[in-house]
């Protein structure tokens, strides 16, 4: 079976606040005077999976997010193939 | 008349670290209290998800053991109106189960805050907050690094902070849920049984609950023996 791979893009939601990202940003402006206007920090998952086709094993990745990898509730995601 | 005693149960988790205060708190309002773990059947009144760091908080606080095969247990217990309190951890796990509507997330102010802090009680319609006035301001401990709460349009608040500590949306500090079997709530009342600690007003939360499972059961025995008259 091929093996397919796959990087899951998660962001928070722009209304989100994300204050993980506000104090990199912090750094970056205050010690390195490097103007960065707007910093989100989110998570990147790579992930290998089998499957027969391409279509079967996006449909596996998308189940994935759902059920566990992202929280709708704040996040979003986006499937990027490697 | 034989009333059977409130029955307890504490989940721990692999990274609870708060198991033992609820354990505490449970016996010292009189129940009779166990732990389970996660592969263990539940078999009480009340269920209660201790804090902690579950599982590390690996992914999303919560997010790991909300999936735990215990996690279908604790579905078809709250389906059946079995009570659950989830205490801070426990509580991100309800949420994450999808038990209690919502999110949690990091505190607005990006570091892990450890204090005592005054709470309203909003609804004092459930199992859990029976003993509390409406609008009653109680001091409770918090201690999380994630309580920004985030909600949506069905969250029913019962606890809001009185000002804004971690930048939780309408100060919301705990909720329920529309059968009201469930409190979620980042506060500590089990860190709050004794005034020692610097407040008691935990222990009235584990009160309520006992008295209101004291009180049904009584109703129960007493339609039992009635109907054998």
């Amino acid at each position: 079976m091929p093996i397919y791979r796959f990087m899951i893009d998660i962001q928070y939601k722009s209304h989100v606040r994300d204050p993980r990202g506000e104090t990199i940003k912090r750094v970056l402006n205050e010690e390195y005077n490097i103007p960065v206007k707007n910093l989100r920090l989110g998570k990147s998952v790579h992930l290998e999976i089998d499957a027969e086709t391409k279509e079967e094993a996006l449909k596996q990745v998308e189940k994935a997010c759902e059920k566990l990898l992202v929280n709708t509730v704040t996040e979003t995601f986006e499937v990027k193939e490697i | 008349m034989n009333i059977p005693i409130p029955k307890a149960q504490v989940v721990f988790y692999p990274g609870s670290n708060c198991d033992r205060d609820a354990l505490w708190a449970l016996k010292y309002v009189g129940f009779d209290a166990e732990f389970i773990d996660i592969y263990q059947d539940i078999n009480a009144d009340l269920l209660v998800l201790p804090g902690g760091f579950s599982y590390g908080d690996y992914l999303r606080v919560g997010a790991v053991a909300a999936r735990e095969p215990i996690a279908y247990k604790i579905k078809d217990f709250v389906n059946s109106g079995g009570l659950v309190i989830g205490i801070c951890n426990g509580f991100q796990i309800l949420v994450e189960m999808g038990l209690l509507s919502g999110a949690l997330l990091q505190n607005s102010c990006g570091h892990f805050i450890c204090k005592i802090v005054e709470l309203e009680v909003v609804d004092n319609t459930t199992p859990f907050t029976m003993y509390f006035q409406k609008g009653e301001i109680i001091k409770l401990p918090i201690a999380h690094g994630f309580g920004r709460f985030v909600k949506v349009n069905s969250t029913l608040p019962v606890l809001k902070y009185t000002e804004d500590v971690n930048g939780s949306e309408d100060l919301i500090a705990g909720i329920t849920n529309r059968a009201k079997n469930i409190l979620g709530l980042m506060p500590h009342p089990e860190r709050a049984v004794e005034k020692l600690l610097g407040s008691n007003d935990g222990l009235r939360v584990f009160l309520s609950v006992f008295n209101y499972i004291k009180t049904k059961k009584l109703s129960f025995v007493q339609e039992k023996e009635g109907a054998k008259v």
